[in-house]
């Protein structure tokens, strides 16, 4: 869906100051009709790379590509984007920002209306439809501008940090409308640095460390390359159950040891680390 | 679609601002209006019309600059500021069409200002016996596109530079383009012809505002040669254009961090 070719941004600050190299040299692609979770810490160049595919800011090297249909003029009739931190215009009203974004996506106004219905008690957002903006809460502003993202049904859609600054019950309803709007065909590209959102449902991952590709893969690829040559030994010890954690080279022995000392064993299962243990180790 | 998202984007900036409550100045200034030509009214002799219609030309330009200028200066850079453009340039719409729109926005504001203050300087000044000629309604013309400029000069410096110097680089510029004409006409300027070329030379490049008060002529109801009043607005227009072009080539380069 989207091709990134050797993406670089230097930004210029001051006259005697280094240049500043947000981006190096970054190439991936983007799949269709999967859901890719773009991790990095702050600052590691996650916002800029999206600006670049928005047209908000140029690379200074290197190009993105669309596979979209050949008869679409505007690429941006096909994605949808949400900003980090969201700030809309306070003095309109939720329903009139939302016919605005529907308008300048050519939607009739009556298509408006029937995308606000269907799409507004998901967000839990209908009962504030009509008051100002500016008496929205931040997880408000987010769910409005989800839904703004949804309107003309975009074959692409890119969040930025989507989730963060939402309760955890709105994440969770966040997260469901993504997966749902997946299943309808919708491939999704969003940034994140809660890892744990993107392990619940991304089907693979692009880390980015200090501005450079770190991995491209499936979060299962990411782990397994990552997996440690240790192992857990579950087992009951004065009714409670405990763990042991092994290397493979010595579980044998401590197993026929556990055993010797007529100890429960439950189960031996690997030591795979979690996503987020991965992400603060990944080189 | 080009012309549609234009009107889109403004029709959608104009409810925003109007839902501001910005509109809330034409009715103060009505009451100071009214207050004022009672005060003429009983107080003055033989003048009064002349002095509400002084007063009611005056507050009109005076608030509709005002709000080209308060407006103006966080038109644009809000919307970078607080990333509202980024809702807007991610659907299928230029950066131009949005620049456009937003201007028209702000643009169609400022007429209802200066449409609903020009109805009611009129009505007060017919009420109090005022004779009309179309001197009045080329004096309204004329701050319709003094705000225009004023406007977009604002909308110029606010790309390139922060929200403290566009105000006093665009209050400046103001300030000087319109006693620049007056500046012409002293015996210092006059007796050198370097001064009078260089004043001159600015007349032709930066706005030159004073072209566009004829207060004088409404007020003393000399008559105003048609030439000027068409030479003037085609200068007004031509500037506007000439200024939007900067505004559209900038912003067309501008990096929207």
């Amino acid at each position: 869906m989207i091709h990134y070719k050797g993406i670089s941004k230097v930004f210029k600050s001051e006259l005697l100051k280094k240049p500043f190299v947000a981006l190096d040299d970054v190439s991936f692609s983007i799949p269709e009709g999967e859901i890719i979770g773009f991790l990095g810490a702050n600052g590691a160049g996650k916002t800029t790379l999206i600006k670049i595919t928005m047209d908000f800011i140029r690379s200074t090297k290197g190009e993105i590509q669309f596979d979209f249909d050949s008869k679409i003029k505007n690429k941006f009739s096909q994605i949808g984007y949400l900003p980090e931190r969201p700030f809309f215009y306070p003095h309109l009203t939720g329903r009139e920002f939302t016919f605005f974004m529907g308008e300048l996506s050519g939607l009739s106004r009556f298509r408006i209306a029937e995308q606000i219905e269907k799409w507004a008690p998901r967000f839990k957002i209908d009962f504030a439809l009509d008051r100002k903006i500016k008496t929205y809460s931040k997880g408000m502003l987010q769910r409005v501008g989800f839904m703004a993202t949804l309107l003309h049904d975009p074959k692409l859609i890119i969040l930025d940090e989507p989730l963060s600054g939402v309760d955890p019950i709105g994440r969770k309803e966040l997260k469901d409308i993504i997966v749902e709007v997946n299943k309808l065909g919708t491939t999704i590209f969003f940034s994140s640095h809660i890892v744990s959102d993107v392990q619940e449902i991304c089907d693979s991952v692009i880390f980015l460390k200090e501005g450079k590709l770190a991995f491209k893969g499936s979060i299962d690829e990411l782990i397994n390359n990552n997996k440690k040559q240790e192992s857990k030994i579950y087992f009951e010890d004065n009714g409670k159950i405990q763990f042991m954690q092994v290397s493979l080279e010595s579980q044998s022995r401590e197993l026929k040891k556990m055993l010797e000392e007529n100890k429960n064993i439950i189960s031996v299962e690997p030591n795979r680390p979690t996503l987020e243990e991965i992400f603060y180790d990944v080189k | 679609m080009m012309l549609n998202n234009i009107f889109i984007i403004a029709k959608y900036t104009s409810k925003e601002i109007l839902q501001s409550k910005i509109l809330l100045n034409v009715l103060l200034l009505g009451l100071a209006m009214a207050g004022v030509i009672f005060v003429a009214f009983n107080f003055t002799y033989g003048e009064v019309s002349r002095v509400a219609l002084n007063f009611g030309l005056s507050s009109l330009s005076l608030s509709s600059v005002g709000i080209a200028f308060f407006m103006g200066v966080t038109l644009i850079s809000r919307e970078i500021e607080n990333r509202t453009v980024y809702m807007i340039i991610s659907r299928p719409v230029s950066r131009s069409q949005f620049i456009i729109g937003k201007i028209l926005g702000l643009m169609g504001v400022l007429f209802i200002n200066i449409l609903l203050l020009s109805l009611l300087t009129l009505l007060c000044y017919g009420l109090i016996g005022g004779e009309f000629y179309s001197t009045i309604f080329a004096a309204i013309i004329m701050t319709m596109l003094e705000c225009v400029v004023v406007l977009l000069m604002i909308c110029f410096f606010s790309l390139i530079t922060t929200q403290t110097l566009t105000v006093l680089f665009s209050l400046s510029l103001y300030v000087t383009g319109h006693a620049i004409s007056e500046a012409k006409l002293t015996t210092f300027a006059m007796k050198r012809e370097f001064v009078s070329w260089v004043l001159e030379g600015y007349q032709f490049v930066l706005p030159a505002f004073a072209k566009f008060n004829i207060k004088d002529f409404v007020v003393y109801q000399k008559s105003l040669d048609i030439s000027y009043f068409f030479n003037t607005t085609l200068y007004g227009v031509f500037y506007s254009l000439f200024l939007l072009f900067l505004i559209l080539l900038i912003f067309e380069k501008k990096n929207l961090d």
